[in-house]
């Protein structure tokens, strides 16, 4: 599955680049850090040029996000008002969406280029809690045009080593967003409940 | 009392958990870095094509090129195309680029120019 991907993408370049982010942004599990870092080493040899590469990737991306977002306002509200109506707890997703509202915008700047694998999520919730959609697209533009001058700019750099520079950004990001989960978990877990319990261990 | 414990524990667990993953992908994150900063070759893969090849493993490209049998001219096919369309399996692909490979560095004399120069002189840095 893998290999066929990456297969139209040497042989088709920009188009198939631009539908590979659409696909990635969505959330289909794909390998596009191996992607961009690919055509950063293309551009190296002179088969691409820069920056209709960063063009080409940077709007797939924002379109796919565009999607999810979409996905999550006007598929997921519905629903979850369907759902608040019968069980209830409409002041608990109120309170999510002020929240989601004053933190959101970290999480989806972040999210399109230092924590990729949480971006699908973050369309989608971000939909879901009416997030401002111009300042959506403003920060998702940034993030994505961001992640592409990185990634593409080191496969350009380091041209000769697509696969371990790839993994290593790919281990890096997992790295990253499992501290933060350790960190968020760690700190509710035994930050906050000291005064509740004394201690476990 | 008791839901809210077995909730903790439960949630200490995750946390095991999290702190795991983190920890398998850091040593993978060294064993990266220490893959790249070794300069160590690249398996060939299927995505990959000849051009990407001889600049992974430094040599020039018309040496793959004859190593499979293909005119000395640019060739943008990954080798999962040129496999199907030679009817050379990838082991076998794999096996003639390799084998070229090996057969061009140090222990071995440089390779010679190109056999008939379509593109003239472009940009070969591949002189050593």
């Amino acid at each position: 599955m893998t290999n066929q991907l990456l297969e139209l993408l040497t042989t088709y370049g920009l188009p198939a680049l631009f539908g590979a982010m659409v696909l990635a942004a969505v959330g289909m599990p794909f390998p596009s850090s191996l992607t961009l870092v690919a055509m950063g080493s293309f551009v190296a040899q002179g088969e691409l040029s820069f920056w209709p590469v960063i063009f080409a990737g940077s709007a797939g991306a924002v379109v796919g996000d565009q999607i999810g977002y979409a996905f999550g306002r006007y598929g997921g509200r519905p629903l979850l008002a369907a759902v608040t109506k019968r069980i209830g707890g409409a002041d608990k997703v109120k309170k999510a969406e002020a929240y989601s509202r004053k933190w959101a915008g970290w999480g989806i700047f972040f999210s399109r280029w230092l924590i990729g694998p949480l971006g699908p999520w973050i369309n989608v919730t971000s939909g879901l809690t009416k997030y401002p959609w111009a300042r959506f697209i403003l920060l998702d533009v940034a993030g994505e045009v961001l992640w592409l001058l990185i990634y593409v700019s080191l496969g350009r750099a380091f041209s000769d080593q697509v696969q371990t520079i790839a993994s290593l950004l790919g281990n890096l990001t997992w790295v990253i967003v499992g501290l933060l989960a350790a960190i968020l978990l760690g700190w509710k877990l035994f930050g906050r409940s000291r005064s509740v319990s004394d201690d476990t261990g | 009392m008791t839901p809210n414990r077995t909730w903790r524990k439960a949630l200490i667990a995750l946390f095991v958990a999290i702190v795991a993953f983190t920890g398998y992908h850091a040593a993978r994150t060294v064993s990266d870095a220490i893959y790249w900063n070794a300069h160590r070759d690249e398996p060939i893969e299927p995505w990959m094509t000849v051009g990407y090849v001889a600049h992974s493993y430094h040599v020039p490209p018309h040496i793959l090129h004859a190593a499979l049998g293909l005119p000395p001219r640019p060739d943008r096919r990954p080798l999962a195309r040129i496999s199907r369309d030679s009817g050379l399996s990838m082991t076998q692909i794999e096996a003639k680029l390799t084998n070229a490979i090996v057969h061009v560095r140090p222990p071995y004399p440089p390779p010679g120019p190109p056999p008939q120069p379509i593109r003239p002189s472009r940009s070969s840095s591949a002189a050593q």
